[in-house]
């Protein structure tokens, strides 16, 4: 009764082509088929925010949404973590440095999609207050760090 | 976490998903509220008819009288929308509680309104205003209906239209945490007609308050006090069913119902 459906899917720059059910969610999807480790699957019910990637340029939260929804549409992942912060260095990127800098993650389940939302976050909104950052981790969960590595980690980005 | 097993359509046209609309049937929009409960298994449809690739139901339109919205819209874009901030500052100020921005940029404001939970912001702005969905049916007739109605099992919401306020508006809530279920919401906004008020988890639905607006129509510029804003709304929910549930009683949302909007107003009046 559940047919697959064919679909293709940008991963990372990657063409991933699969034949899956409608009931598979894009979280699922982009690890087993896309292969993309970074999203880290948490709550699956779209509260944790550790599957956040980014869906034709928007931040999503992969568990909330169908694969086959994604069929012709381009993701990043936090493999993607360069593109989105728009570094062209070598090596680690400004956020990804800070967070190392300033021990934002422990355990790093969190971190992938911590970051992911973090760049665009930053990205359209670049001076953030103090507030607009809590406000933004508000809806991440980080069950390690208490948050108050992560808010450095931000705020050393911000500066 | 992995649904139960459905058949799955993509329609590009409203007429094309309500030919696939059949008991067991379930729209997807945002799919923010439907795809957990799905996850969970404690809603399995045997058909989800996905409205994402419908064409035209993604704008926001200004008409003489209404701000017109399709299904599509998604909270944050609304949010985000020039026409919205001067013609609706209400909902406005609401869509900055609704979940989180992430979970904004998915989902709808039609979703967000029909699934009409206590725990929702927008319900209660829709009601303060009298906004109402735009239905079409499988045989083709079309019709209006407030928020909080129930569906008819062949019919789809294709918009929701908001009446242009243009005044002032204030929102304020008590939840757990920001961006979390509301406990308890108070909407206001000045328009044409006066003031509206609305208030939110204080009964199952979203309700209208007239009392509560001749009173602090009345008592404008100045806030009357709550004991005063209580008794209004004590008269405006006389003949509702109050909303109780484990996270507060229906005393203390009755009691904090005034006081929401009391705050929403000082704010109003504060210019804030």
């Amino acid at each position: 009764m559940d047919a697959r459906m064919d679909i293709i899917v940008q991963v990372d720059g990657r063409q991933i082509a699969a034949s899956v059910r409608p009931r598979m969610l894009l979280s699922d999807f982009l690890r087993c088929h896309g292969r993309a480790l970074g999203v880290h699957i948490g709550c699956g019910q779209g509260v944790c925010g550790a599957c956040t990637v980014v869906l034709d340029g928007v931040p999503v939260r992969a568990c909330t949404i169908l694969a086959v929804q994604a069929d012709e549409a381009t993701v990043q992942t936090v493999s993607s973590q360069a593109a989105l912060e728009g570094f062209a260095g070598e090596g680690l990127t400004p956020l990804q440095a800070a967070f190392r800098e300033h021990h934002a993650l422990q355990c790093g389940f969190c971190a992938p999609g911590l970051l992911v939302a973090t760049a665009v976050f930053l990205k359209e909104n670049q001076y953030p207050t103090h507030e607009e950052i809590l406000a933004h981790l508000n809806h991440h969960l980080c069950r390690c760090t208490g948050y108050a590595n992560i808010i450095a980690a931000i705020t050393s980005v911000v500066r | 976490m992995t649904p139960a097993p459905f058949q799955y359509a993509r329609p590009k046209s409203v007429a094309e998903a309500l030919a696939l609309l059949r008991p067991g049937a379930q729209f997807l929009a945002g799919g923010q509220t439907l795809v957990p409960l799905l996850a969970k298994r404690a809603l399995r449809p045997a058909l989800v008819i996905d409205l994402n690739r419908i064409a035209g139901l993604s704008d926001i339109e200004l008409t003489s009288s209404h701000v017109k919205m399709g299904a599509l819209v998604r909270l944050e874009q609304a949010r985000r929308d020039p026409d919205v901030g001067t013609e609706l500052a209400v909902v406005r100020a609401a869509l900055r509680h609704v979940a989180n921005p992430v979970i904004r940029r998915r989902g709808t404001v039609v979703g967000n309104l029909i699934a009409n939970t206590p725990g929702a912001e927008l319900p209660a702005v829709a009601a303060a205003l009298g906004a109402e969905l735009l239905i079409s049916f499988q045989d083709g007739r079309t019709s209006r209906q407030k928020v909080g109605e129930r569906l008819q099992a062949d019919a789809m919401a294709t918009h929701v239209v908001w009446p242009r306020q243009g005044g002032a508006g204030g929102f304020s809530e008590i939840s757990r945490r920001d961006g979390h279920g509301v406990l308890v919401s108070a909407a206001l906004s000045w328009g044409p007609d006066g003031l509206s008020v609305g208030v939110g988890g204080v009964c199952t639905a979203g309700l209208a308050c007239p009392q509560v607006a001749l009173l602090l129509t009345a008592s404008s510029p100045g806030v009357p006090p709550v004991t005063a804003l209580a008794a209004a709304l004590a008269r405006d929910v006389a003949d509702q069913e109050l909303h109780d549930d484990l996270h507060a009683s229906a005393t203390y949302r009755l009691a904090m119902g005034a006081e929401m909007v009391r705050q929403a107003a000082s704010a109003m009046a504060e210019g804030g």
